[in-house]
């Protein structure tokens, strides 16, 4: 039997359109459960009304993201362990940055419109997958796997960029589109994101790459996106009219 | 409140809950808003050497107490760790070393440091 | 659901982004020989009229500041124009804010430049 830690959950709850309030709930919990375990506890047995998204249970799905203590994470898979302490709090907050639709759910929609405008594909040949500065697997496999980016938003809550203004990109999107111009070159893509909205809002603070439960390190594939675009322009100036490409 | 608007301005300078990078970006932004207001300042001010000898001098006379001395300071201090801390953003920025940005960023923090200090020595304690 | 709007006109172009993120390592450089500059030519500091104007005779020195005063500025204003496009101002007011950034802007660099002439001259 592991020793359980008492600790107080506060989640912040909202009806849509109203303002938020906290909410503390008692718990006694084994620090090796992860947070989406008891919130699901609450739910279970103190307050059906609660809301909240998850799906698997294990990082593939990108539901359960929330603020856990301020920090973005992916609930189903942060021990308590790893973010309080016995008698300790655990506040839970949902992500910023997204309309909140409900307690801790909030609207991804216009996100997910965005990613899909960049036209990633969720799987890629095992060397286009991964980032270019990572090591090879030790493997002559030359099969597809999945992506990196599972969606979750973390890193959209996460930026400071993003605060003030529902039109940017955020760094998820400007990330996608950098995996696909490297795989393609489309420059439909390169366009989609070269305006102020887009790669020339980023300011350097690199919380996207903080707190990216998935290994996509957006912050560098901004910046890499970014010497793409400029390299493309400083070409294009130096080509005849007949020869320019856009953007 | 949570969702992005124009009113979470004061958010930017938030630092809770954040790691080096965005504290490194407050700081840009304060002390890029601090500078332009002394680059603003500044040339105004110098604007008394055109209007001859007699108005500068008295000029620099009444400035010359010791706050306007820590003053003159701070923007040397701002300066440097702007400028320092611009250098980083500008190279990470453009896809060079941006897998050492941390590093870059301690680093460009030290060397303001020292600077800091050797500019207040001189300045304090004259040379 | 959240409906995305599709930006139509890029509000910061490439080449203004790229003009604050050169310009910024430029005034460094600029800076650096300016303290260079100044400490070697005027060790005590510049403390009186007579000692500016002396300062200013040789001609490195009002090239250098004019230099300095036109990235300055230019650089300060982009950037404040960055500060401006993150708190996501409608078309009309950013136009109203460029206009208002190109006058300050001008007025500021002509001035400098007017006041280094002055003093060189004087
Ligand atoms: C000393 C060398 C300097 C360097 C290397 C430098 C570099 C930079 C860089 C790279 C940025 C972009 C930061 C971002 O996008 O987040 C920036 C922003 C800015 N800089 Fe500088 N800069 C320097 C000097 C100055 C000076 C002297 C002023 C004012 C007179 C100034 C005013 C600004 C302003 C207002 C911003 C916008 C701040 C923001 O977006 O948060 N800079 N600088
Ligand atoms: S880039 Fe990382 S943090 Fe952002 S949505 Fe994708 S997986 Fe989540
Ligand atoms: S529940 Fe699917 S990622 Fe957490």
């Amino acid at each position: 039997m592991p020793t359980l830690w008492k600790i107080t959950l506060e989640i912040l709850r909202q009806r849509q359109n109203q303002p938020p309030h906290v909410e503390l709930f008692e718990l006694e919990v084994d620090p090796d459960e992860n947070v989406l375990d008891c919130i699901e506890r609450v739910w279970a047995f103190h307050d059906r009304s609660l809301t909240f998204r998850h799906a698997c249970h294990h990082s593939t799905c990108g539901a359960c993201g929330m603020r856990v203590n301020g920090v973005e994470k992916l609930t189903c898979i942060t021990p308590v362990r790893e973010v309080t302490h016995p008698n300790g709090v655990l506040r839970v907050e949902p992500l910023r940055n997204f309309p909140v639709l409900s307690d801790l759910v909030v609207d991804v929609s216009g996100f997910f419109q965005r990613m899909e405008q960049t036209q990633l594909s969720s799987i890629a040949p095992l060397s286009q997958a991964k980032l270019p500065f990572e090591p090879n697997p030790p493997t002559i496999w030359q099969g597809q796997r999945l992506i990196d980016c599972i969606e979750c938003g973390l890193c959209v809550s996460a930026c400071p960029a993003a605060n003030t203004s529902t039109s940017y990109f955020g760094p998820a999107v400007l990330a996608a589109a950098q995996h696909v111009y490297r795989q393609t070159n489309n420059p439909t893509v390169m366009q989609l994101v070269n305006c102020a909205d887009g790669l020339w809002r980023c300011h350097s603070a690199y919380e996207c790459s903080a707190v990216c439960p998935s290994n996509v390190d957006p912050a560098w594939r901004i910046m890499d996106m970014r010497r793409a675009t400029v390299a493309h322009s400083l070409r294009n100036i130096f080509k005849r009219p007949n020869q320019k490409v856009a953007p | 409140m949570n969702q992005p608007s124009p009113r979470n301005i004061l958010r930017w300078f938030d630092p809770r809950h954040r790691q080096p990078g965005t504290w490194a970006f407050i700081l840009n932004r304060i002390t890029a808003l601090g500078l332009t207001l002394y680059l603003a300042m500044h040339l105004i001010v110098l604007g008394k050497l055109a209007q001859g000898p007699a108005a500068y001098d008295s000029f620099v006379a009444l400035a010359h107490s010791p706050l306007v001395k820590i003053g003159e300071m701070l923007v040397i201090a701002a300066g440097i760790l702007h400028g320092l801390n611009g250098l980083r953003v500008a190279i990470t920025s453009l896809g060079f070393a941006t897998r050492y940005q941390r590093q870059l960023l301690w680093a460009s923090t030290i060397l303001s440091g020292i600077l800091i200090l050797i500019f207040a020595r001189a300045m304090f304690l004259g040379g | 659901m959240t409906q995305i709007s599709h930006p139509s006109n890029p509000k910061e172009p490439l080449g203004l982004w790229l003009f604050k993120i050169i310009t910024g390592p430029i005034i460094l450089v600029i800076l650096t020989i300016h303290f260079l500059v100044n400490h070697l030519l005027a060790p005590n500091g510049l403390l009186t009229y007579a000692e500016v104007i002396a300062y200013y005779k040789n001609p490195i020195v009002p090239i250098m500041e004019i230099i300095f005063v036109c990235f300055a500025v230019a650089h300060s204003l982009t950037g404040l124009r960055g500060i401006v496009l993150d708190l996501n101002p409608s078309q009309r007011i950013l136009r109203i804010f460029d206009w208002l950034l190109l006058i300050l802007g001008s007025t500021a660099i002509l001035y400098g430049i007017w006041l280094a002439l002055t003093i060189a001259s004087a």
